[in-house]
């Protein structure tokens, strides 16, 4: 882990707690911690830059902007071309989450995609598609079926 | 359950995913480039979020650069067991997403500790308490990407 220093941490704090939707966001960051804006935008862009905050922004749910044939999927992906397909499915615009993970005993699909499209076909022909383009042909399809449980991790 | 967007609003919520301005006043800025005013650009954000649409604003961190480790877990379980057994699992804050989906395994759930025996004294609980005794896990090596493109 990377040490962060007492003040970055108390910006990185109230910016996970106290982000609201208003004209000055940064500035109430800003009040609550007795520094300025400046200081507090400063510490966000450092952040973005080292990799500790991937970006400020929305998070949305998928079936409400038209994606309705949601599925995880995963691949059985030879180690040496994960990180370049990895990579590649990261930029198709359907793709929301792409992850190489380490497997159990007996589990062969290491590369974990999961997709969001508008009808089950379509979702069909990504996944064709896919497997086609980069020849994969052994891999797994788990449909969405309900939401349990969505939430943000508290880190601070 | 899709909601009916307009331009305008498509086009915030690109400028919220990939383009958030880190100045002094982003809503103004927004605004500026879409030729709307900074209160409508908070009201519309208010209104996708009264809807669904918008679930979360604010900062997404890297779990890896703080200390904490992701990773997926599935587990197989019976129909009639779902909703008791979602509730067993959804009751830790280390346990992020949680999905019933179809095939075996059924539930896909994430779990995000800052420690080996954290991770470890989470799923043994689990098992316990479900009596379900095959937790498959799935640790994150790499990410390449986590985001809903719009």
């Amino acid at each position: 882990m990377k040490s962060i220093d007492e003040k970055t941490k108390n910006i990185l704090r109230e910016l996970q707690n106290n982000f609201k939707l208003e004209t000055k966001p940064f500035k109430r960051i800003a009040n609550e911690i007795d520094c300025s804006e400046d200081d507090v935008i400063t510490t966000i862009t450092h952040c973005i830059d080292n990799g500790i905050i991937r970006r400020i922004g929305i998070a949305v749910k998928p079936q409400k902007v038209g994606f309705s044939a949601n599925a995880l999927t995963a691949w059985k992906v030879p180690p040496e071309k994960i990180h370049e397909i990895g990579s590649e499915l990261a930029e198709i615009k359907e793709v929301s989450h792409c992850y190489d993970r380490e497997c159990p005993d007996g589990w062969d699909y290491n590369l974990f995609v999961m997709i969001h499209s508008k009808t089950k076909e379509d979702l069909d022909n990504i996944i064709k598609n896919i497997s086609q383009k980069y020849d994969l042909k052994e891999y797994k399809v788990y449909n969405t079926v309900r939401e349990l449980k969505k939430s943000s991790m508290k880190y601070f | 359950m899709e909601c009916l967007l307009d331009e305008k609003d498509h086009e915030i919520l690109q400028m919220l995913q990939n383009d958030f301005p880190l100045v002094s006043e982003p809503y103004k800025v927004i605004g500026d480039k879409l030729w709307i005013d900074e209160h409508s650009v908070i009201s519309r954000i208010v209104r996708l979020f009264q809807n669904g649409v918008i679930r979360y604003i604010g900062p997404f961190f890297d779990s890896k650069k703080l200390g904490y480790s992701g990773c997926l877990v599935a587990l197989d379980v019976t129909e009639e067991r779902i909703d008791e057994v979602a509730e067993i699992i959804n009751k830790y804050d280390e346990v992020t997403h949680n999905y019933l989906r179809d095939g075996s395994p059924n539930m896909w759930f994430t779990l995000i500790t800052n420690s080996e025996e954290q991770k470890q004294k989470i799923l043994s609980e689990i098992k316990e308490k479900t009596g379900i005794k095959e937790i498959l896990l799935f640790s994150s090596k790499k990410y390449f990407k986590v985001k809903v493109d719009i």
